[in-house]
C-alpha cells in the first residue's frame, strides 16, 4: 500500500479501507453460512477484527512481511488479495496455492508477501523476527509484522519472540489482534496485565489501540512502522476489539459466555467506521449501501464460481514435501494410487 | 450397564475418578466451561468447581511442566492437551521431566500422571488437527503409551493409567469419539497396560493394529471373510510381545496396519520383534499398510487413510506368498 501512506487523498483512503471492511464481513457470512449448508468445511470468521486488521494493513508497504495468523481476513482484501485466492484456499480446491493441503483458514499469499499459515498458535512470531533480522542483513527497509490473538500471547514462542526481536533491536511489529477471547477463555484469565504493558519487561515499545477504529490502528501502526524503519526497534500493538462471532464454526459460544455485541451495534467496527465517514463527509447512507450491495453481489458470484472448481488431483499431495520425491514417497504414492 | 460412545464413556470415567479420588485434578485450555473441545470434560467443572478442573491460559508447555510438579506433590494430574498436533511445545517437559523423573531421583520421585490428547485423521483437520505422533512417545523409555479403540476399553484403560505408578500418554482416537455406542459396565473395571485385545481370532493370518484403525481392520476381515487373528494393540509401550509372537507364530503370515507414517513407525518395531523372535514360522514376509511418509493432507484425506483396498491388497500379498 505505497501509494496508501503517501495518498493525499484522504476520502479515498478512508473510503478504500472501509470498503475492504464491508467485504471482509460480507465474506465472512457468507462462508459461515455455506459452511452450515455442507458447501465448506470449516472456518475462523474475522467478524468484529476488521477495524484492526485493515488499520494495519494501511500503513504497509508491499513489500513488508506479513506472517499473518488464520483469522486475517479483512487484512488480506485490504492488501490486494483477490477474493479468489481466500476462496480456493477456504475450498481446497485444485487452485489453491498450497493444494488443498491445509484446513481453511490457513492461507498461503506469496506474491502479496503474506507468509503460509500454521495453526499452532503464536509459532510464526520466532519466524517474524528471523525475517526482520536477515531483511535488515540484506539493506531492505522492509518491516515484518507477525498478528496473533490475546490468548497467543501466554506461549513460549511469544516470549522467545518479544525478547529476541528486542535484543537484536529488529525492524518488527508484533501486532496482537485482542478480541477478548480465546476460545473459551476471556483475556483477564489469560494474563494478569495489559497486553500492552509486556512489552516493557523486553525493552521495547508498547502501544494500547481501539482496535474498533480503523484510523486509531492505522495510526499506531504508521508510528510503529516508522520507528521500525528507522531502526529504532520493534513495536507491540495491542488492539483491542471483540470476537463478535464464534471461534470457529466448530465453536459453540453459548457455553461459555453471554456477552455479545450485534452487528451494527455501536461496538462494531464497521459501524464506529461509518460514523466517522460520515461526520467527514466521506459517506452517507446511499454509498454505503451501495457498497454493501455490491460485496454482497461480487461475494455470492466469486463463491458461485470457485466452488465449481474441482479438488486438487491425488498425486499432489504427494509433491513438495521435499523438492524431489526421496524413494520412500515414490514407493508409497505407487501403492496408494 | 450404559450404552455409550467413546467421549461418554471417557467423561464418566473422569467424572467417576474425580468423585473416588480428591487428590485427582484436571487442567487444559478450555476444558472446563467449554468443557472441552471434543466435550470430554464436560459439565465437571461445575460439578468439582475451578480449582480441580482448571481453565488454564494457551501454554502447552506450561500445562504439562505444572502436572509434573502437581504429580511430585502427590496429586494426580491428568492434563488435557487439545490436539496432539499442539503438544510439541511440551515435548521438552515430556520427554526430560516427565519420562525421566523416577530414573533420575533413583526411584525417589514419581509421577503418577495422565497426559490425554486426542490423536489421527479423519475428521477434515489437515496439516495440524491429525497427526498421529505415538511412535514419538512409545520411543521415549520412562513413557507408558496406551490408545483405546472403543467405549469400553477407554474406561478400563483411563482407570488403569490413574492407578498406573508411571506417566501415562494416552491417546484419544478422534476418529472414534462418537463413532460407536456400545454396552459400558457402570461398576470400576480395568483392562490391563500392556495387555492387548483380540477382537477376532483366526488361524490363515494375523493382522495387527490399534487405535482408530481397529474398526477399518475388523471390517475389512467381516467383509472378506478372512480367517484372520486381529490384535488391537491397545498398549504402545510396552507392546504385548507374547500375544504379538504367539499369534505370528500360530498363523506364519503377518500384516501391521497403522494410520501413522510408516518409517520408524510402530510397525517397524512389531515387524522386528517378530523377526527377532518367530521368523523361522512365517511363510511371508511382514507387510505394513500405513499412512504415507507425508504431512496429512487436507481436502485428498481419504487417499492418506489406510482402507479396505490396501489393506485387502497386502493380506493377499502375504497368503499367496511363496
Ligand atoms: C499451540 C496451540 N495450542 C492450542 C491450539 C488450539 N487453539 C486454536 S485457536 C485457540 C485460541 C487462540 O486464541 P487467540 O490467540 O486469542 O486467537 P483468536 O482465535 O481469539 O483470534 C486455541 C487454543 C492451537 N491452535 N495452538
Ligand atoms: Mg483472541
Amino acid at each position: 500500500m505505497t501509494e496508501m501512506v503517501n495518498e493525499q487523498n484522504e476520502k479515498d483512503v478512508f473510503v478504500r479501507a472501509y470498503t475492504a471492511m464491508v467485504l471482509s464481513r460480507t465474506f465472512d457470512k457468507k462462508i459461515v453460512m455455506a459452511q452450515r449448508q455442507g458447501r465448506i468445511g470449516f472456518y475462523t470468521p474475522s467478524i468484529g477484527q476488521e477495524a484492526t486488521q485493515v488499520g494495519l494493513s494501511m500503513a504497509l508497504d508491499h513489500d513488508d512481511v506479513i506472517f499473518q495468523y488464520y483469522r486475517d481476513v479483512a487484512l488480506m482484501i485490504h492488501r490486494g488479495v483477490p477474493i479468489e485466492v481466500i476462496l480456493d484456499q477456504i475450498m481446497g480446491n485444485a487452485e489453491d496455492e498450497s493444494k488443498g493441503r491445509q484446513m481453511p483458514s490457513h492461507y498461503t499469499a506469496k506474491k502479496y508477501n503474506f507468509m503460509s499459515v500454521q495453526s499452532p498458535v503464536a509459532t510464526n512470531l520466532p519466524l517474524a523476527v528471523g525475517a526482520a533480522y536477515a531483511l535488515r542483513y540484506q539493506k531492505k527497509n522492509t518491516v515484518v509484522v507477525a498478528t496473533f490473538g490475546d490468548g497467543s500471547t501466554s506461549t513460549p514462542d511469544f516470549h522467545a519472540a518479544m525478547n529476541l526481536a528486542a535484543v537484536f533491536n529488529l525492524p518488527v511489529i508484533f501486532l496482537c489482534e485482542n478480541n477478548g477471547w480465546a476460545i473459551s477463555l476471556p483475556t483477564e484469565k489469560q494474563t494478569k496485565v495489559e497486553i500492552s504493558e509486556k512489552a516493557a519487561a523486553y525493552g521495547m515499545k508498547g502501544i494500547k489501540v481501539d482496535g474498533n477504529n480503523f484510523i486509531e490502528t492505522y495510526k499506531a501502526t504508521m508510528e510503529a512502522v516508522e520507528r521500525a524503519r528507522s531502526g529504532k526497534g520493534p513495536t507491540l500493538i495491542d488492539a483491542i476489539s471483540f470476537r463478535m462471532g464464534a471461534h470457529s464454526t466448530s465453536d459453540d459460544p453459548s457455553k461459555y459466555r453471554s456477552q455479545t455485541v450485534e452487528e451494527g451495534s455501536e461496538k462494531d467496527p464497521i459501524t464506529v467506521a461509518e460514523e466517522q465517514l460520515k461526520s467527514l463527509g466521506y459517506l452517507n447512507d446511499s454509498l454505503i449501501a451501495k457498497i454493501k450491495e455490491e460485496s454482497t453481489k461480487m461475494v455470492n458470484d466469486k463463491f458461485d464460481i470457485q466452488e465449481k472448481i474441482p479438488a486438487p488431483v491425488p498425486s499432489t499431495m504427494f509433491d513438495d514435501v521435499y523438492a524431489e520425491k526421496n524413494w520412500i514417497i515414490k514407493e508409497e504414492e505407487d501403492d496408494i494410487l | 450397564m450404559s450404552t455409550m460412545n467413546m467421549v461418554q464413556a471417557l467423561n464418566s470415567t473422569l467424572d467417576h475418578i474425580m468423585s473416588g479420588d480428591n487428590s485427582v485434578i484436571l487442567l487444559g485450555e478450555d476444558i472446563g466451561k467449554d468443557g472441552g473441545v471434543f466435550r470430554v470434560t464436560e459439565g465437571l467443572q461445575a460439578k468439582y468447581g475451578e480449582e480441580r478442573v482448571i481453565d488454564t491460559p494457551l501454554v502447552e508447555l506450561g500445562i504439562v511442566g505444572m502436572s509434573v510438579g502437581m504429580s511430585l506433590m502427590g496429586v494426580k494430574a491428568i492434563p488435557e492437551i487439545q490436539f496432539q498436533d499442539f503438544i510439541y511445545t511440551a515435548f521438552d517437559q515430556i520427554i526430560n521431566q516427565m519420562a525421566k523423573m523416577r530414573y533420575r531421583s533413583g526411584g525417589g520421585f514419581t509421577l503418577p500422571m495422565v497426559l490425554r490428547t486426542p490423536y489421527g485423521g479423519g475428521i477434515k483437520g489437515g496439516l495440524y488437527h491429525s497427526q498421529s505422533g505415538e511412535a514419538y512417545f512409545a520411543h521415549t523409555a520412562g513413557l507408558v503409551v496406551v490408545t483405546p479403540s472403543n467405549p469400553y476399553d477407554a474406561k478400563g484403560l483411563l482407570i488403569s493409567s490413574v492407578e498406573s505408578p508411571d506417566p501415562v500418554i494416552f491417546l484419544e482416537p478422534k476418529r472414534l469419539y462418537r463413532a460407536a455406542k456400545i454396552e459400558v459396565p457402570d461398576e470400576d473395571y480395568r483392562v490391563k497396560i500392556g495387555e492387548a485385545a483380540r477382537p477376532m481370532e483366526g488361524d490363515d493370518l494375523t493382522i495387527i493394529t490399534y487405535g482408530a484403525m481397529v474398526p477399518t481392520v475388523l471390517n475389512t476381515v467381516k467383509k472378506n471373510n478372512l480367517n484372520a487373528d486381529v490384535l488391537d494393540l491397545r498398549t504402545l509401550l510396552p507392546m504385548d510381545v507374547n500375544a504379538i509372537i504367539s499369534s505370528a507364530k500360530k498363523t506364519g503370515r503377518v500384516v501391521i496396519v497403522h494410520e501413522a507414517p510408516r518409517t520408524l513407525g510402530m510397525g517397524a518395531e512389531i515387524s522386528a520383534l517378530i523377526s527377532e523372535r518367530a521368523i523361522e514360522y512365517l511363510y511371508a514376509p511382514i507387510l505394513r499398510v500405513t499412512g504415507p511418509d507425508i504431512p496429512f493432507p487436507y481436502r485428498l484425506e481419504d487417499y492418506y487413510m489406510p482402507g479396505e483396498a490396501r489393506i485387502m491388497k497386502a493380506v493377499k500379498r502375504v497368503m499367496e506368498f511363496r
